[in-house]
């Protein structure tokens, strides 16, 4: 055991005591953030102001578009005001509701005024999304659609800059709208969306939604319908109440803090696999060095199979577990801070505000972090068993990525079934995954959120563990076998002899 | 005929095996009792039987493919023999002494991220050496063999030489009372190799046994007390220097005017040559002192123009004992 802990360490610092190592354990979480902001980001600077033009061929539907633009741009002032309000305001103030309806930039900014940190800078609205440019005289004067569309389809073809009327710079073109009376249904203009870029709809669905508006209410006054009746309609909603039986009699609302206990063993199945998938990786290039090197063999006169493969596989999992503790370790110091120095507490405004203090309860006191140690474990040596006898049969990296092609398709699945099973813990297809035991780990600890039957986890957990123990046996007999061996990699035959061999 | 003269063919004495094994005065660190190693039909290692008295350096000579390298395995217990059984400092398995057996493979490579005194240092933890121990220990071997001023630097900036010096002192920083150096000159230059020298002739003043597998018969004749030359998995000689030298006969090339028929009744002569270049080679018995010879040709009259006498070298020995085996290996 002493050299087996020997050799643990050694595995230990040599992946630990790098800087590569701690750099990619601080990237991870940042690439999290990252991800995050980068759709708020791209919203607030990346996307650049659509100009397009308006061929309105029925005569009357601009003021209809240029009302919605001016309501969106309100609206998205009033969200932008909102961020910049609760960055801005005093610690232990409950900020203001700002409406996202009626808003009044400087109405508004009187109001919350007393609320504000005296060194608030200055508010900056966001820029404008989009601006409806002149179309240019040629196409403007234009009656008839097959030939509008004719000139439209040349002037896009010849290029996207362009310098309107009225304009001292080239603006590069986003989109030709063309509206029609449209005469053989009854759903009002059509809209002719001329753009290369498909992918960005919003400029579309906005005028799409102004147009079919404005058409429901001309239709409402023709039928001679009550325009307030109908407006009313219009906006009711069903009162939805979503509750649990599983929770206290009158508590059984279900909230923000409710969805994340559901999703959070999710978060926590993707964290295992990434620590899995990581370690596996160090395991494999481990075993090759000490085989392409042929450092084993003076291993091998040092200490036996056995101890190397148990210190190899210690080691690693030490690596793994200060990995898994400092991805978790960061979210608590970033949720403690938020709560310590956001300002949020579990009396501050809305459920949102509540997810710090509701995720470090939930890893203090539930059944995720001990089931997330003890799947990890199980799951790791599992997998770490196969890599290691893996990397026995082989002399290069090169020629264990056959076989790994195979580990890596394999640990592929329980990603796929993370964006299902959440919604059908308990279906058929989750059970079925979760007897099998590589996929054990993940889709178990996804599966316990929703109360799977007993028999079920003590089944897969007794399963897991059989299936461990014969991994490890199996692999130790195929380790003790290859790893002095050098030249070609082991063919299946090869690997299946040592495996049965008396 | 005397016993001691009754060669078993394999290099043995039928009395030298005898006492080797039975003799209690002797004291042995290594015996190899008709081991065999079998790769499915191939032989590695046949019937192989082998002592290596303590406190010697035993050279372990062989061509390519002789069995050297499966052998050392197996007297490490890293394989085992599919028959036959080892001995080594008295145990039936290096396993159970591996904290006295220190051990230098043919093929040579570190971890390329450790710096050259953590290594140093944690092969000789896996020798039962405490941590500090072995620290201490590592910086005395670099700092003795002129690599203190690297004990700090990463084996990936270290160069071959120094490389293979850090893996020789990590063989023996657990100061083992045996060690088994396979090929450890190849790749060194000739001032490295006089320090790896040092280094053995060091372990042989402090009474520790070392096994030293080499293709280079100059190392091997200057370091090696005792010989044993393998090949296809059998040992064809085991013995001294000497006795090695015995085995192939002494030449003299000599040039005269005269007839050398005068010589034919000479006893010590095995046979005559006559040389392409002119001249004759002749070759006396084992044993036999060119000076003998000199002395005849004065004798009886013979006028020499040349007279060149050559030592058996052990290179000589080696083409001779395995020399057509080992062609034949290279030619399968």
């Amino acid at each position: 055991m002493r050299n087996a802990l020997i050799i643990a360490w050694r595995e230990f610092a040599e992946n630990a005591k790098t800087r590569g190592f701690w750099f990619g354990i601080l990237l991870f979480p940042l690439i999290w953030i990252v991800t995050a902001q980068i759709p708020r980001l791209l919203a607030a600077k990346g996307t650049p102001t659509r100009h397009f033009v308006i061929v309105d061929l029925t005569g009357r539907m601009i003021p209809v578009i240029e009302s919605a633009l001016q309501r969106d741009g309100q609206r998205r002032e009033a969200l932008a005001f909102r961020e910049w309000a609760a960055d801005n305001r005093r610690s232990g103030v409950s900020a203001q509701q700002i409406s996202l309806e009626s808003f009044d930039l400087q109405t508004t900014l009187n109001q919350i005024r007393p609320q504000l940190q005296t060194n608030a800078g200055t508010f900056t609205p966001p820029k404008v999304k989009f601006r409806r440019v002149a179309p240019p005289a040629s196409i403007a004067s234009l009656g008839d659609l097959s030939q509008l569309e004719v000139e439209v389809r040349a002037w896009l073809r010849g290029g996207l800059a362009y310098q309107p009327r009225g304009m001292d710079e080239e603006v590069s073109l986003f989109a030709v709208a063309i509206i029609v009376e449209e005469t053989t249904t009854k759903t009002g203009p059509a809209l002719r969306f001329w753009s290369e870029n498909q992918a960005d709809t919003d400029l579309r669905e906005l005028m799409e939604e102004a147009l079919s508006r404005d058409f429901r209410q001309r239709e409402y006054v023709r039928l001679g319908l009550d325009q307030k009746v109908i407006t009313g309609l219009e906006t009711a909603r069903t009162e939805v109440v979503n509750l649990s039986p599983r929770k206290a009699e009158g508590e059984e609302r279900v909230g923000l803090v409710d969805l994340l206990r559901q999703w959070a063993p999710s978060g926590f199945v993707y964290l295992l696999w990434v620590a899995v998938f990581s370690i596996a990786q160090m395991l494999l290039n481990s075993v090759i060095e000490e085989k392409s090197n042929r450092i084993i063999e003076v291993l091998l006169s040092s200490v036996t199979s056995t101890e190397l493969m148990a210190g190899k596989l210690i080691g690693i999992a030490a690596v793994g577990l200060v990995m898994i503790a400092s991805w978790i370790g960061t979210l608590l110091v970033v949720m403690l801070w938020l709560v310590r120095f956001g300002g949020m507490t579990s009396q501050s405004e809305g459920a949102l505000a509540q997810v710090p203090l509701e995720l470090m309860t939930l890893l203090g006191d539930s059944w995720i972090l001990p089931a997330f140690l003890l799947y990890f474990f199980l799951g790791y040596i599992l997998y770490a068993g196969v890599i290691l006898a893996i990397g026995s049969t082989c002399d290069t990296l090169k020629d264990a990525q056959n076989y790994m092609g195979v580990i890596v398709l394999l640990m592929m699945v329980p990603l796929v079934a993370l964006t299902f099973i959440p919604r059908d813990p308990n279906g058929p297809v989750a059970t079925f995954l979760s007897w099998i035991p590589f996929y054990t780990p993940f889709v178990m600890m996804n599966r316990v959120a929703a109360g799977p039957p007993l028999r079920d986890i003590l089944g897969t957990l007794a399963l897991l563990v059989v299936m461990d123990v014969l991994v490890i046996w199996g692999c130790g007999r195929i380790f003790r076998a290859a790893v002095l061996r050098t030249g070609q990699p082991a063919s299946l035959v090869q690997i299946w002899r040592w495996l049965v061999k008396k | 005929m005397p016993s001691f003269v009754c060669r078993l063919g394999l290099g043995y004495t039928v009395n030298s095996l005898k006492n080797r094994w039975t003799d209690p005065i002797m004291n042995t660190a290594l015996e190899l009792r008709e081991v065999t190693k079998l790769y499915g039909d191939f032989r590695a290692v046949d019937a192989l039987s082998l002592v290596v008295p303590t406190g010697c350096v035993c050279g372990f000579l062989g061509p390519n493919g002789a069995g050297k390298t499966t052998t050392l395995r197996m007297i490490l217990g890293i394989i085992e023999p599919s028959t036959g059984s080892i001995s080594i400092l008295g145990k039936p398995s290096a396993m159970h002494v591996r904290a006295r057996v220190g051990y230098l493979p043919e093929e040579k490579g570190l971890y390329r991220k450790m710096k050259a005194v953590d290594l140093i240092s944690y092969f000789a933890t896996l020798k039962g050496l405490s941590r500090r121990h072995a620290d201490e220990r590592a910086l005395n071997l670099l700092n003795r063999y002129g690599l203190g001023a690297f004990a700090q630097t990463k084996a990936e900036a270290l160069s071959k030489g120094m490389s293979q010096k850090v893996q020789v002192l990590a063989s023996i920083a657990h100061d083992p009372e045996f060690v088994i150096l396979d090929e450890p000159f190849s790749g060194l230059d000739p001032v490295n190799q006089g320090v790896l020298e040092e280094i053995i002739m060091d372990l042989r003043a402090r009474g520790r046994t070392v096994l030293l597998s080499t293709h280079v018969m100059q190392h091997a004749e200057r370091l090696c007390d005792r010989l044993i030359i393998l090949a296809g998995g059998r040992s064809v000689f085991d013995g001294t220097l000497a006795e090695a030298r015995a085995e192939v006969p002494a030449t003299v090339r000599l040039k005269s005017l005269d007839s050398l028929e005068g010589l034919r009744d000479l006893a010590c002569i095995r046979g005559f040559k006559a040389l392409a270049e002119g001249g004759w080679e002749l070759e006396l018995s084992a044993g036999t002192d060119p000076q003998v010879l000199l002395e005849a040709c004065f004798v009886r009259r013979i006028q020499l123009s040349q007279f060149h006498a050559t030592e058996t070298t052990l290179h000589d020995v080696f083409v001779k004992k395995v020399g057509l085996g080992a062609r034949e290996a290279v030619c399968r």
